[in-house]
């Protein structure tokens, strides 16, 4: 990633190039000139907007009585601007709340996704990393008594164990072929794959991992949280998934549904597993109806709700006394 | 009048004034910006400090008695528009950059870095990119939410301050420690003043405006984890202690979910020991491994467990 030049095509609305002229004057009268592409650059700024509105809006800005030492003056030499007599805009405008606490939640949220590794400077751990020096200062400039390090806010970007997470990264920089145990939780079954990772991707709290199976022969993702075991094999990783390809996390097309019907009490099952449709009923339960990836994830939360919810219709072959059977094979172990 | 070039204009005449200007003032001193009929300029003058108030310019207004009759005086004190003088370095500034570049918040990432100083500069930034080059090569982070108290709720915690909120239809008053975000929620984590107890709140279960209040008086504590809770932690009274047996398959993926190491053994499986106060949500958590795990002890919860499935068979 590099500095994200400001493309031409960028447009800035009145508010953000507003907002970014107050921090670009005190920072050109402080570094006592600056050249356009720099500014363009740090302030993400595109080029010929910015040009404008330096000599065609920020260089007729003044005060009453609006003489030449009352004006702002901007000087541009060789593509070098100077700015003079601003002394009203000498600080830069302090941060609002809410851009503060944005870039906290970012900063806090890099920290967690390195896991310690940008904590300090590589080759010197005496000093703090830039990125935890920068929070430190933001929750200063909120209010805060001392340097803090901004424990205000953490950040978690998914639950796994801190080696299998570790691996994987290696893995993919390495890019190595890698040997899971998973264990995929709609089919209820442990398998053993050869994987060819390809990248990690954390959503709404929890870290998936994308790469080609060799043992369905396709693109998959997995939950980190639910591999077994894990090797990295001397194996190059042979297959790679098409650049840009966008991972997703859909189910994709399930066409098996189940209708189960939920006691006033176990409301919150239609939306904590996401029913496709529901239909309240004249004595306060609701018929819910549900996408049915698999029959086990169907199972399990039938036997979970148990007495507050009956499967009262279902397709696609779904055994319509699954509670029942599941129930059963259950009770077995408990009878060994 | 470019609207650029006036908004520029009213800020340096409302930070350069040491008095209070009312808008007849304003308007004079700022000779041909805006209109000379009265109707149209007053549009445009409310226009332009709701605009200049939306990007965080601290506006203060007090009621002008010099002026018969008194009317509304503005202006824009030096200290409260630059804040705290908090210098950040180039590689500082590089650091919170690349952040904003891996780590898309909903509805946007503000100028909050333009009023820094900006990205900190081409060697700076490279030297930044060096330490977290492994992390931008093969991760990335969905947007993560972001919901308007928040901010109010960052600020109340790094200034000890308590805060008063709606929250699932109730009043409450509580003094934020901390925010976190843990799967797919901010919670807030501090001290609920109604309660006198140590608690979270969902951040997206908080309805309208977060209304800040005096000083926090109760010190910070740690406050629950979202990130160690479990389910059946919650409640009150003396925990039960409740032993699980899962089998080799699902032992580790279990111990995670519990956030214990549990006894191995020799076949693989796990024997996981949990303090239990909501049994309910303990045998929930049972029964989401199907026949591959079994409550052991103690005697009543696991008859309870049999009964349950009985019931469904």
């Amino acid at each position: 990633m590099t500095a994200a030049p400001a493309s031409s095509d960028t447009k800035l609305s009145v508010a953000e190039r507003m907002a970014r002229l107050l921090g670009i004057v005190p920072w050109v009268v402080k570094q006592g000139g600056a050249h356009l592409d720099d500014i363009s650059a740090r302030f993400d700024y595109p080029r010929d907007q910015l040009l404008e509105d330096l000599t065609k809006r920020l260089f007729f800005v003044g005060v009453h009585p609006f003489t030449p030492d009352t004006l702002i003056n901007v000087f541009i030499e060789d593509e070098i601007v100077d700015i003079e007599y601003a002394d009203w805009f000498s600080q830069p405008m302090r941060l609002s709340s809410e851009a503060a606490t944005r870039l906290l939640a970012a900063g806090r949220t890099v920290l967690d996704m390195s896991e310690g590794r940008v904590q300090q400077r590589p080759g010197d751990d005496t000093e703090a990393a830039p990125l935890v020096r920068a929070l430190a200062k933001l929750s200063l400039s909120l209010g805060a008594e001392g340097p803090d390090g901004a424990g205000q806010i953490d950040v978690c970007l998914g639950h796994a164990p801190a080696a299998t997470l570790g691996d994987l990264r290696q893995a993919i920089a390495e890019r190595r072929r890698i040997e899971i145990e998973y264990y995929s939780f709609g089919r209820d079954a442990m398998t053993s794959r050869a994987v060819d990772p390809a990248r990690l991707l954390s959503h709404d709290g929890v870290w998936y991992l994308f790469g080609w199976c060799h043992r369905a022969g396709a693109e998959r993702v997995f939950r980190v949280d639910r591999i077994r075991s894990l090797a990295v094999t001397g194996e190059p990783a042979g297959v790679e998934l098409p650049a840009g390809a966008e991972p997703s996390l859909d189910l994709g097309d399930v066409d098996r549904t189940a209708t189960i019907r939920l006691a006033p009490g176990a409301a919150w099952a239609a939306d904590y597993h996401e029913a496709r449709r529901r239909t309240e009923r004249p004595d306060g339960t609701i018929d819910a109806v549900f996408a049915v990836a698999s029959e086990s994830w169907l199972a399990r939360v039938l036997v979970q709700l148990g007495p507050q919810g009956e499967l009262v219709a279902c397709d696609g072959g779904i055994d319509p006394d699954l509670r029942s059977a599941t129930a059963a094979r259950m009770l077995e172990r408990y009878r060994r | 009048m470019d609207k650029l070039e006036r908004l520029l204009n009213l800020t340096a005449a409302l930070l350069d004034t040491p008095r209070p200007l009312s808008a007849s003032e304003l308007r004079a001193r700022m000779a041909g910006a805006y209109s000379e009929d009265l109707t149209a300029f007053r549009r445009m003058f409310e226009r332009d400090k709701a605009d200049l108030r939306a990007i965080g310019m601290p506006i203060e207004v007090t009621t002008l008695h010099r002026l018969d009759p008194p009317v509304d005086g503005y202006r824009i004190p030096a200290s409260a528009y630059a804040g705290r003088d908090v210098r950040f370095d180039p590689d500082e500034l590089a650091a919170l950059h690349l952040a904003t570049n891996l780590v898309r918040l909903e509805g946007g990432a503000g100028a909050g870095l333009a009023r820094l100083g900006g990205a900190g500069g081409e060697g700076a930034i490279e030297s930044a990119e060096q330490v977290v080059e492994a992390v931008t090569a093969v991760e990335a982070v969905d947007e993560l939410p972001f919901h308007e108290a928040l901010s109010k709720l960052v600020e109340a915690a790094i200034g000890r301050r308590a805060v008063q909120f709606t929250y699932r239809g109730a009043e409450r008053q509580a003094e934020p420690w901390r925010l976190s975000f843990h799967r797919g929620h901010w919670y807030l984590v501090g001290w609920d003043c109604g309660q006198s107890t140590e608690r979270l709140f969902r951040v997206d279960r908080i309805d309208g405006p977060v209304a800040v209040l005096g000083p926090a008086v109760h010190p910070v504590g740690e406050g629950p984890d979202p990130r160690t809770i479990r389910p059946w932690e919650f409640g009150a009274g003396e925990p039960v202690e409740v032993r699980v047996l899962v089998d080799a398959d699902q032992a580790s993926w279990a111990c995670h979910r519990a956030g214990v190491d549990g006894e191995r053994q020799p076949d693989g499986s796990v024997v996981l020991t949990l303090q239990v106060r909501d049994t309910a949500a303990l045998r929930t958590f049972v029964l989401d491994f199907l026949d591959h795990a079994e409550v052991l002890e103690p005697e009543w919860l696991r008859n309870e467990v049999i009964g349950w499935l009985e019931a469904l068979v």
